[in-house]
């Protein structure tokens, strides 16, 4: 074989037009992923020109990376071939809303936060509550399966994603589902997207469903001196007849971190928060409130305050900016995402409790009540994190994850480039379920050529 | 004479877990649809390994095989188009553990999907998804064609409520996705396999989220004498996004077939009934109920009640899910539809299966999950006269077409399997396809899975056409 091909700009400025090819080395730095810069950014509008690029690198064996807001690139293993940024920011229109029906298609490029303003008008919205909120657009929401504090009521993305149309890695354009609230027309291939990083096919569009604004919420806080209470006041709720739009349980480390931004007098940076959000008529919110209270008695909680507008909104920004937060206060953190039933979250957060101290790291963890934690590991400012020692770690995590009185799933989502490298997994131990990824993979690109090597290895 | 493929199915599950004689293998050629087809061999297995056993033992003879629950599904997804071997599950139907705290539940596929909300009934806890076969039906058949049911308008369909499967794979391997934690590391194979109508792999463990039960339900019925004006309220509940637990319709001819048999309670002079359930705390329920009320007297209904104790909701839901029964007594024969359109179609729609029917001189019962768009359209026919199965097939595609004209879909719960496969073709390109039989290929390579369905049948799609396997079927060598 000859040496690697090299992206033709020519060809590319063929499908695109001349102004939506970038390759000055400077402006490619925009693109980068994992030290790495790709060769050439092209920037579509149409899933045929998507599809048309796709080809173009296949037949030329280019490694080629999706992105749209650029603000989760650093998710992932890093790439082992990168010649093509697939900048997907001008394929931003809503295609279809209907209200009504309440059911909305967009392509890939469309901003959460601008989605979020069309369907205000409408009194709508998506319960996508997540990172990067500003910049975040939809396609790569789903790549990353961003994880929301509305999962507890509303589920994740596989759960109102009604359908979508993408092209595979050998160029071909397909869709699965629908546009329907209820459909099970045809195989979902589309859920196998959510999650899957770019690494299966590029997302054109993405059909949802969007619900309406519930008429009153309200959010409170509840401060515990520990843990323990904490938990089992979240366990209290989960038992009761409520069922609150979020609960969300913030160590003091990670109360700390949200108040960096915004101080807020309900929340007391030395104790454990748990934040809920209720949602309803006035008459639902004020039952809610009421309930609260006896729970946050019996659960011995140091106060329990409902929050105003103002504070609850830069709270709700706080905790999903989680991730975004505490890169900026320590950009060497390895920032863990782990699915676990709702009865582990305790013993999870003590095992990183003990592995923090013994290895001299920070620690901040938010939990979502659900069976949800985001654990961050913060290498001490100015001391030399050395990658192999960090991967060690890294692997002392996923194990004890993955013991049985745990069983949790695990992903190393955030953390420097040298230590992801060092890590060279982002899930642990391969599951017994690898070989069937695999087989997905080999499905959907033949070649190899999306975002090579960022979920496994061999992904 | 039995062959060899019954000859080692024997040996390894014992004579009473093997049926070959054909008055046998006659119960189980058909499903609850319109198809039918003769399976050589039926087996009972016990456990995940024996269901391994046996796909090697198929293997050897090359024998197509598929799953099969209870066989109430309603596109022919259990039935043998092409032959060969049925694990019939109902022998495999432990509730394996029931985890309260975490809410969830693992469960063998021969579970029936009642049985495993009665069985966590006293922990205030149940499965949701609730198809109107819930009493016999089973959870892995839910898995294969994840069903819906008239509360999957607020709580969702089974995808939503599936979290980890233990899978056996076309060679025998036994294998694990998911897990019980809503979040899974890596693709979302539990996602991709649900609603895969049997053709991925078999299934042999189901662990379930289960639904806390609301404070409070409401029931209320809703009366009207013109058709249009229930299908207008159901489109302005949807517009006014009130979100009942269930909004389900029968129009008048559908209800006086099942006030005959079930005396639920329904009027019998009206023209449609809309049944409506909000759940919740008993704030939610008031306020939710009064505003649908609203709606539909703004609707010109001319009497809206609410079911004022259990007894009385229980009855109407039971007319509801004996519908299909009911219109059965006027019938010989059916053939119930399940496309599905945006809601805000609702009433062009059936004013466009009211004019089919006229035009085919067909009687169509309407009885259906209006909230979520779900039509069920029940064509009633005499199989004995092919004419008039003739007109059947063609109005029953003449329904489906407007549903996809509207940007609609061809099955909202019931699956596609051999009833609908050629129908793809109207929703789904040749490379739509196309992929979908790769996905398909690379579960079960050899496409003796439950061969013939989901995917049309033409050259373009890839699909592996197997023959019957002859009953007298040698070893290999």
């Amino acid at each position: 074989m000859t040496s690697p091909a090299q992206p033709s700009p020519m060809r590319l400025e063929e499908i695109v037009g001349p102004s939506h090819v970038v390759t000055n080395p400077a402006e490619l730095s925009a693109w980068r992923v994992n030290h790495k810069d790709p060769r050439a950014a092209v920037q579509p509008t149409e899933a045929a020109q998507v599809a048309e690029i796709i080809r173009y690198a296949g037949a030329g064996g280019l490694g080629l990376i999706p992105s749209g807001g650029r603000t989760k690139l650093g998710i992932g293993l890093p790439p082992t071939r990168y010649d093509i940024a697939l900048d997907l920011s001008r394929m931003n229109r809503v295609l279809a809303y209907d209200p009504e029906d309440l059911t909305l298609g967009v392509e890939p490029g469309v901003r959460v936060e601008d989605l979020r303003r069309t369907l205000l008008e409408e009194k709508q919205f998506l319960p996508l509550a997540v990172p990067f909120a500003d910049r975040a657009t939809l396609g790569g929401i789903a790549a990353a399966n961003s994880n929301s504090p509305m999962r507890h009521s509303y589920g994740g993305v596989r759960d109102f994603c009604l359908g979508m149309e993408f092209v595979t890695g050998d160029g071909l354009q397909a869709k699965s589902g629908g546009r329907v609230v209820k459909n099970v027309t045809g195989y979902d291939l589309h859920k196998l997207l959510i999650g899957s990083l770019g690494t299966l096919a590029v997302i054109t569009r993405l059909n949802f469903r969007t619900f309406p604004i519930p008429p009153v919420q309200r959010t409170f806080v509840a401060s515990f001196r520990a843990a323990e209470p904490a938990f089992e006041f979240c366990q209290a709720i989960a038992n009761s007849v409520l069922m609150p739009e979020i609960v969300e349980i913030a160590d003091p480390a990670a109360a700390a971190i949200m108040l960096t931004k915004e101080p807020l007098a309900s929340i007391d940076g030395r104790l454990w928060s748990v934040v809920i959000r209720t949602t309803g008529q006035s008459a639902v919110v004020n039952r809610c409130d009421q309930e609260l209270s006896q729970l946050a008695v019996t659960a011995k909680a140091a106060s329990l305050d409902a929050l105003a507008g103002s504070d609850a909104s830069s709270l709700l920004s706080g905790i999903c900016e989680f991730p975004q937060l505490v890169l900026g206060t320590n950009p060497s953190a390895l920032i863990f995402r782990i699915g676990l039933l709702p009865s582990a979250l305790p013993s999870l957060h003590g095992i990183f409790s003990r592995l923090a101290n013994r290895n001299r790291l920070g620690l901040v963890t938010l939990s979502r009540a659900t069976g949800f934690m985001y654990a961050a590991l913060l290498p001490e400012r100015g001391t030399e994190c050395v990658p192999a020692a960090m991967a060690n770690i890294a692997n002392e995590i996923f194990q004890a994850c993955s013991a049985p009185e745990i069983s949790a799933q695990t992903m190393l989502e955030w953390c420097p480039t040298e230590i992801n490298a060092a890590v060279g997994t982002l899930w642990g131990t391969p599951r017994a379920d690898s070989a069937l990824m695999k087989r997905m993979k080999v499905v959907f690109d033949p070649k190899g050529i999306l975002s090579p090597g960022r979920f496994a290895r061999e992904i | 004479m039995a062959s060899h493929l019954v000859r080692d199915l024997t040996v390894l599950l014992g004579p009473k877990a093997v049926l070959h004689k054909p008055e046998d293998l006659m119960l189980y050629e058909y499903d609850g649809s319109v198809e039918t087809a003769s399976p050589e061999c039926i087996v009972f297995p016990k456990t995940t390994e024996e269901v391994s056993e046996i796909v090697r033992i198929a293997n050897r003879y090359e024998a197509p095989l598929l799953g099969r629950g209870a066989g109430t599904g309603l596109s022919g997804g259990a039935v043998a188009r092409a032959g060969g071997l049925v694990i019939v599950f109902s022998r495999m139907n432990r509730i394996l553990s029931v985890d309260a705290e975490n809410q969830r539940a693992v469960v063998q596929p021969g579970v029936v999907n009642l049985d495993l909300s009665r069985a966590v009934e006293h922990l205030g806890l149940y499965f949701a998804p609730d198809p109107s076969s819930q009493k016999s039906c089973t959870i892995g058949g839910n898995v294969s064609e994840n069903s819906g049911g008239p509360h999957t308008l607020a709580f969702g369909v089974t995808t939503n409520h599936v979290t980890g499967l233990e899978l056996v794979l076309t060679d025998g391997e036994i294998v694990r996705v998911g897990s019980k934690t809503a979040e899974t590391a890596g693709y979302d194979l539990t996602g991709v396999f649900v609603g895969s109508e049997g053709t991925f792999a078999l299934v042999t463990e189901i662990t379930v989220r289960l639904v806390r039960k609301s404070e409070t339900v409401k029931t209320l019925l809703a009366v009207y004498d013109t058709l249009d004006d229930a299908t207008e309220s159901v489109a302005e509940i949807t517009r006014r996004a009130i979100t009942p637990a269930a909004c389900e319709m029968l129009d008048g001819f559908t209800l006086r077939a099942v006030e005959d048999y079930v005396h639920a309670g329904f009027p019998k002079d009206c023209a449609a009934v809309l049944l409506i359930e909000v759940e919740g705390l008993a704030e939610a329920t008031i306020a939710q109920s009064a505003e649908i009320t609203d709606v539909c007297r703004l609707h010109h209904a001319r009497e809206v009640r609410v079911a004022k104790d259990d007894r009385e909701r229980d009855l109407l839901w039971k007319g509801r899910k004996n519908a299909f029964g009911a219109l059965g007594r006027l019938s010989p024969m059916y053939y119930v539809q399940d496309g599905v359109i945006p809601r805000t179609r609702l009433p062009e729609t059936l004013r466009v299966i009211q004019d089919v029917s006229r035009r085919y001189d067909l009687r169509i019962g309407n009885i259906f999950h209006a909230g979520d768009g779900n039509l069920h359209p029940l064509i009633l026919f005499d199989q004995r006269d092919p004419e008039e199965f003739k007109r059947v097939v063609a109005a029953g595609n003449e329904i489906m077409r407007h549903c996809i004209s509207v940007g609609g879909a061809l099955t909202g719960e019931h699956g596609i399997g051999m009833e609908k496969n050629e129908l793809m073709p109207l929703m789904f390109s040749a490379d739509d396809l196309a992929l979908m039989g790769r996905v398909r290929a690379a579960f079960n390579p050899t496409g003796r899975l439950n061969p013939g369905k989901v995917l049309p049948l033409g050259k373009s799609c890839g699909e592996i056409r197997v023959h019957p396997l002859p009953v007298s079927v040698t070893a290999p060598a």
